[in-house]
């Protein structure tokens, strides 16, 4: 036990918590704007999965990583629009639409993974790890000075540009939602969209904005899982995060600094199941710890909710009581 | 009293005039009728009437939200189309909705400024000049809020205040408020009178919709009184006394007589004590209400909409729980109960909102007929329903009921609305109820679907089934009933034991809150 | 609208819809065949497309042209058993209004319960294969529960919950087969074969279907559809989960228990999710070695929504599904198109399946006429009276 603490204590853990974290925050900030929007957008993970190949394709035949996060948001962007063509406009059930897209994410992916690569290399591959290479990858970055600090410098420098980023736009994200007039408009269409739309907000551009972020989101989730946490895309390599970030938005209280703790929290589940595996435990046993968190702080975020409505409640009445005590004195 | 005849139409003292607007809705309901409507510069005006007189209708016309299908509006001595709020914002015309159009978790300031954000540095919202528009707004208008608060922090008086400033922000010059008072304590409603005084002394002509004599006697100079859809005229406050207004707002253009013979109460069935609740926004709601209704009678309801009835029949089906109070039904308490205990008691519920309740609209009549028995013996075969008696008993509801219907097969949701209320009502009434609730049962129904219903709740009574009726509707209640409440303010202001001897006139006093009567007369509703 | 128009205009949409997908499944595969010419590409573009929508139940051959192949059509068949369990599922618990998404694992739980107990329980042939399924069956509908009760009780997201439960039950799974389970004089993971008792039996065992071989289990999940059909349409409890699928506060008002319902529908989903893992297992291997989730669960939901939640449309549906998937495996091989093109079908049928507002100005054209003679019957009926 002594030896294991010993094991979690070093920067490398704490490194690689961060490191994982940063895709779940990405889909956590799509999944919290779009919940802001009022809807739910369960297709985060689908949008991940097609952004992540269409990085790494882009990123090989431009010879540039660049290029290749250009095209994985870009492909998010435009697949999140037709999410909300389905949804707003031919009036699906939008949970279905998110279906849909998860669906088609993990066989759909393939599909144009072996036909492009078919087209172009004169084979068809089944994914995208033999063309990637390192230099292609979106790079690391060493923070000059933060980076001698013992310790805390070889936790918090030499990560990747997206992962800095991730936590970058948690902030720009909280920025957009609270202090500027999108943002404003985006939480009253959200609340209130007959409030919003009797100011002439347009709820429908409102609502197609707030999915495009999400897209854009995706965009940035899937390019670090293809381009920075692997090299390059496999199948269903995102393996339930984007499902993992609609629980973190709920349990985040759905705000962004509260969905980038609970993020982080499954970061470290599984960093944890990682250095479990690493002193000798079936990685297979290990695997599953993330997904049981997240279930059980489901449960507590519920049970927490449920208590504080509870107690705003009796608090109220106490308030309306003393209110009538008053008047009846006066 | 003397109705004001309005000869000049260029008269330039008037900012709207709304002439000969009919509207008629594609279900049918012609909500107003070649009704005249005008506003002169700087008054307040009230517009009057009982629920569904047409009086929102009409208002909704004059802020966009609703197209006239004749008649027209002159807005400064010119011709306007008002198709859209934005085009009724944009002339001045503002409205301050009954349910507020507010953004709870935003704050004051936001919601003021939403749609029109001012922004600093091209991006952001500056935050400081639209606290400092509120500020502005609120100081010149004397209508104080607190514009860094958020809205779902603040009492009901101030959001009010909120939704005024919103519409002074867009410049408005004539404010329409929907029924204002109805969701405000009288120390709320006191200073709000203040500041409609205020406002009308700065040249702003505000349109006042309710039903409270006692208010419409202290704020307004004129008064338009609408009946069934038709205006009923227009006078000077100062000419026309409560009453008056009474004897022309409540009352029947066509008395419609019910036959049936006299009631024979038996024991008492519904026995409903002392019951109190306040809503969430501190407001009493029902205030004490005591009443029995026994086998055999009608017991009707009467009172303006929003005096606590909705409330009551919440309680009695157990949408909600009061404060304090007992309810038993045959001796016991049912207050808290599952509905489907309630149900097993024998009571039956007509919902007043039927397609919330009521029906499964994309369900067949078949299948909605049968949901609150679907555990009958009579209806399964073991774990399997029996095909041919569900049939059966359909078929029999369908043609007893004179459902107008192609099958049972037909999705309820296809029929027109009194063929839906005789799908919900041929199931409330035919499970062997030993209480009926009635809520509001023809609202909105074709005379004949009416007819219907009035004539299968006297036939079930007088088989001794107990029936509670609660209606807005005068020539129901008083027909139907053979004892009858009125209800004002969640208090019970009148009980009569006999209605044939009711006039509109009384009924009016009773349901304005003119009179009330004595504890003791109240009193007599309990039969012990 | 009348039944007769409704049923053509379900009839149009859904062949519109297929149309569609067909003509994004050509454009996609005249991208992905090889060919120097336009000429050769369209040629291999129409082969690929024929082998995708005939191949299925045709052969084709230079020599003897297009020949019935019965075989082919008895792997769609057996390719339909674990569909038909999921699609059932799925109608079951999305009926209810429950985006329980937990049928892709449950069928492995089923799956995986099954063999265990095919390989461990002694039991007499033929009760044996019965009580191996029902303890499938039943050990996933527990797990159900999960989300079913945390739904029921603390209103926490089924979809989310049943989502996480599906990757929880796979890496479970995966961890038992490496440490206890697995046969270790194997190459690959997999269990100790199953006892032979604990068989399905085949039906049909070649003669007729060159090499064909489909079990008893095609027939259990056929009674299985007839089953939930007569559940939800027949029985009180189908009802009610109906009625809560359409209006929630009128099944509560009408005195129904919705908590309870919500709770059972779900318990059912995971029952038949679970007993089409086993009977699949059972019938078509010889031992456990499933290591991932084996995607019955999404075809499952695919399935549910082409049958409109409909127990009775679920093997139609499950058909067409199977048939698209051979189709596809045999373009694969024999057009070098990569037969995951069927997701890609798969979605926009989905899609335009549950989307509301498709073909809806068609839909108003027939409500309208419906209303115009109806009219004009009422008009005849007053003249009559």
């Amino acid at each position: 036990m002594h030896n294991f603490l010993k094991l979690l204590l070093t920067p490398e853990f704490f490194f690689s918590i961060l490191r994982i974290s940063a895709p779940i925050i990405f889909a956590t900030l799509a999944a919290v704007v779009v919940e802001k929007a009022g809807f739910a957008n369960i297709g985060l993970e689908g949008l991940m999965m097609f952004s992540a190949l269409s990085g790494s394709l882009a990123s090989y035949y431009s010879h540039s990583w660049f290029w290749g996060l250009l095209a994985a948001l870009a492909t998010g962007i435009i697949m999140s629009l037709v999410m909300g063509f389905f949804a707003f406009q031919l009036k699906t059930d939008i949970i279905l639409v998110g279906i849909a897209i998860n669906m088609m994410g993990s066989g759909g992916t393939l599909f144009l993974c072996k036909v492009i690569t078919n087209l172009t290399e004169g084979k068809a591959m089944a994914s995208t790890t033999g063309l990637i290479t390192r230099s292609l990858c979106i790079p690391d970055i060493k923070i000059p000075i933060l980076n001698s600090i013992p310790f805390l410098g070889s936790v918090l420098s030499g990560h990747n540009l997206l992962t800095y980023l991730a936590f970058i736009l948690v902030a720009l994200t909280s920025l957009i939602l609270y202090k500027t007039p999108l943002g404003l408009n985006i939480r009253s269409v959200g609340e209130n969209a007959d409030a919003a739309s009797s100011v002439g907000v347009s709820v429908l551009r409102v609502k197609y904005i707030a999915m495009a972020f999400s897209g854009l989101m995706s965009g940035f989730g899937g390019a670090f899982m293809s381009m920075a946490y692997a090299q390059g895309w496999s199948q269903d390599m995102v393996s339930g995060r984007g499902f993992i970030a609609l629980a973190a938005q709920a349990m985040g209280g759905g705000e962004c600094l509260g969905g980038m703790l609970s993020a982080i929290m499954f970061g470290f589940a599984q960093a944890l199941g990682i250095k479990f595996s690493a002193i000798g435990m079936d990685s297979n046993l290990a695997s599953p710890i993330p997904y049981a968190v997240t279930i059980i702080g489901l449960v507590v975020f519920a049970l927490i909710r449920i208590s504080r409505a509870k107690k705003r409640r009796s608090a109220a009445l106490v308030k309306e009581e003393g209110r009538l005590l008053g008047q009846g004195q006066a | 009293m003397t109705c004001q005849t309005e000869k000049s139409p260029a008269d330039e003292t008037f900012v709207v005039q709304m002439k000969g607007i009919t509207k008629i809705y594609p279900n049918g309901v012609a909500a107003n009728l070649e009704v005249d409507f005008n506003l002169r510069r700087g008054e307040i005006h009230a517009l009057m009437g009982e629920n569904g007189a047409g009086k929102s209708t009409l208002m909704k016309i004059l802020f966009g939200m609703e197209q006239p299908t004749g008649g027209e509006i002159i807005f400064n001595g010119e011709k306007l189309e008002i198709t859209s709020p934005t085009v009724a914002i944009n002339h001045g015309i503002g409205m301050v909705h009954q349910h507020f159009m507010l953004v709870p978790s935003l704050s004051v300031a936001e919601n003021i400024v939403l749609g029109m954000v001012p922004r600093k540095s091209g991006m952001f919202i500056d935050r400081a000049k639209a606290i400092e528009i509120t500020r502005e707004y609120a100081e010149r208008f004397n209508l104080r809020v607190e514009p860094e608060s958020r809205v779902m922090d603040i009492p009901v008086g101030m959001k009010q205040k909120v939704e005024i400033l919103k519409a002074l922000v867009r410049g408005a010059k004539i404010l329409i408020m929907d029924e204002p008072t109805a969701v405000l304590t009288s120390q709320e409603t006191a200073d709000l009178f203040v500041e409609l005084r205020h406002l009308k002394e700065q040249g702003y002509t505000i349109v006042f919709i309710s039903h409270k004599l006692n208010e419409i006697m202290e704020i307004t100079d004129r008064l338009t009184i609408t009946r069934n859809g038709r205006s009923m005229g227009v006078y000077n406050t100062r000419d026309v006394t409560k009453e008056d207004i009474s004897r022309l707002m409540v009352g029947r253009d066509v008395v419609l007589t019910v036959q049936k013979e006299k009631a024979v109460p038996g024991n008492v069935v519904l026995r409903v004590r002392d019951l109190k609740y306040m809503n969430d926004w501190g407001r009493k709601m029902l205030d004490g209400i005591s009443f029995d209704v026994r086998r055999g009678e009608i017991l009707g309801i009467a009172g303006v909409e929003g005096n606590g009835q909705k409330e009551l029949v919440d309680m009695l089906f157990n949408f909600n729980v009061p404060n304090t109070g007992s309810v038993t039904v045959n001796g016991a308490g049912i207050l808290g109960m599952p509905q489907q205990k309630i149900r097993e008691l024998g009571v039956s519920l007509v919902p007043e909102d039927r397609m919330l309740f009521g029906i499964a609209a994309s369900a067949s009549i078949e299948e909605n007929v049968i949901s609150d028995r679907i555990g009958a013996k009579r209806l399964n075969n073991g774990p399997l329903f029996n095909m041919k008696a569900i049939r059966e008993e359909s078929d029999r509801l369908i043609r007893e009921y004179a459902v107008l219907c192609k099958s049972r097969r037909q999705h309820v949701g296809m029929l027109s609305g009194g063929n839906i209320q005789k799908v919900v009502v041929a199931r409330e009434f035919s499970n062997d109820p030993v209480l009926i609730l009635a809520d509001q049962p023809t609202r909105g129904i074709d005379v004949g679907a009416t007819e219907f219903i009035h004539r299968k709740l006297i036939e079930l009574s007088r088989s001794g089934v107990a029936v509670l009726l609660v209606s807005a509707d005068l020539n129901e209640v008083m027909e139907l009933s053979d004892s009858l409440i009125v209800m004002y303010n969640g208090q019970i202001a009148a009980y009569f034991d006999d209605t044939a001897d009711l006039t509109d006139e009384i009924m009016g006093s009773y349901m304005l809150g003119l009179k009330h009567q004595t504890e003791k007369e109240v009193r007599r509703a309990c039969h012990e | 609208m009348n039944r007769k128009r409704k049923l053509l205009f379900t009839i149009v949409r859904s062949l519109v819809a297929i149309l569609i997908a067909l003509l994004v499944a050509t454009v996609l595969i005249f991208i992905s065949t090889p060919g120097a010419t336009f000429r050769i590409r369209i040629d291999a573009t129409f082969e690929a497309l024929r082998e995708m929508l005939a191949g299925p139940v045709f052969r084709f051959s230079k020599k003897n042209g297009m020949v019935f192949e019965g075989k082919r059509l008895a792997d769609i068949f057996a390719a339909m058993i674990p569909t038909i369990f999921t699609g059932l599922s799925v109608c079951v618990m999305f009926s209810a209004n429950q985006f329980n998404l937990g049928a892709e694992g449950g069928i492995m739980l089923g799956a995986f319960v099954s063999a265990m107990a095919a390989i461990y329980l002694p039991l007499l042939a033929g009760l044996h294969a019965v009580v191996a399924v029902l303890l499938g069956g039943v050990a996933t509908a527990l797990v159900m529960l999960l989300p079913a009760l945390l739904k029921a009780k603390l209103d926490v997201s089924e979809m989310v919950c049943s989502l996480m439960l599906n990757y929880i039950i796979m890496y479970i799974i995966k961890f038992l087969m490496n440490f206890y389970l697995a046969d270790k004089s194997r190459g690959t993971i997999q269990s100790f074969p199953f006892r032979e008792s604990s068989a399905i039996a085949p039906i049909v065992n070649n003669p007729v279907f060159s090499g064909a071989k489909l079990t008893w289990g095609f027939i259990i999940a056929l009674v299985a559809v007839l089953v939930c059909g007569l559940f939800m349409y027949r029985s009180r409890w189908g009802y009610t989960i109906r009625m809560i699928g359409i209006n929630k506060d009128f099944a509560k008002y009408s005195g129904m228990k919705v908590g309870m319902i919500i709770v059972l529908a779900q318990l059912i989903g995971g029952f038949l999710a679970g007993t089409g893992g086993g009977i699949e297992m059972l019938g078509r291997y010889n031992a456990f070695a499933w290591n991932a989730l084996p995607g019955y669960g999404w075809a499952g939901i695919t399935i549910a929504i082409l049958a409109g939640n409909n127990p009775y449309m679920v093997p139609l549906a499950a058909f067409f599904m199977a048939y698209l998937s051979k189709g596809c495996d045999l373009m694969a091989t024999y057009a070098k198109v990569p037969s995951q093109l069927i997701s890609i079908i798969q979605v926009v049928i989905f899609l335009l399946f549950s989307a509301e507002q498709f073909l809806s100005a068609y839909r108003q054209k027939l409500v309208v006429e419906t209303a115009q003679e109806e009219l004009a019957l009422a008009q005849a009926q007053k003249e009559g009276v």
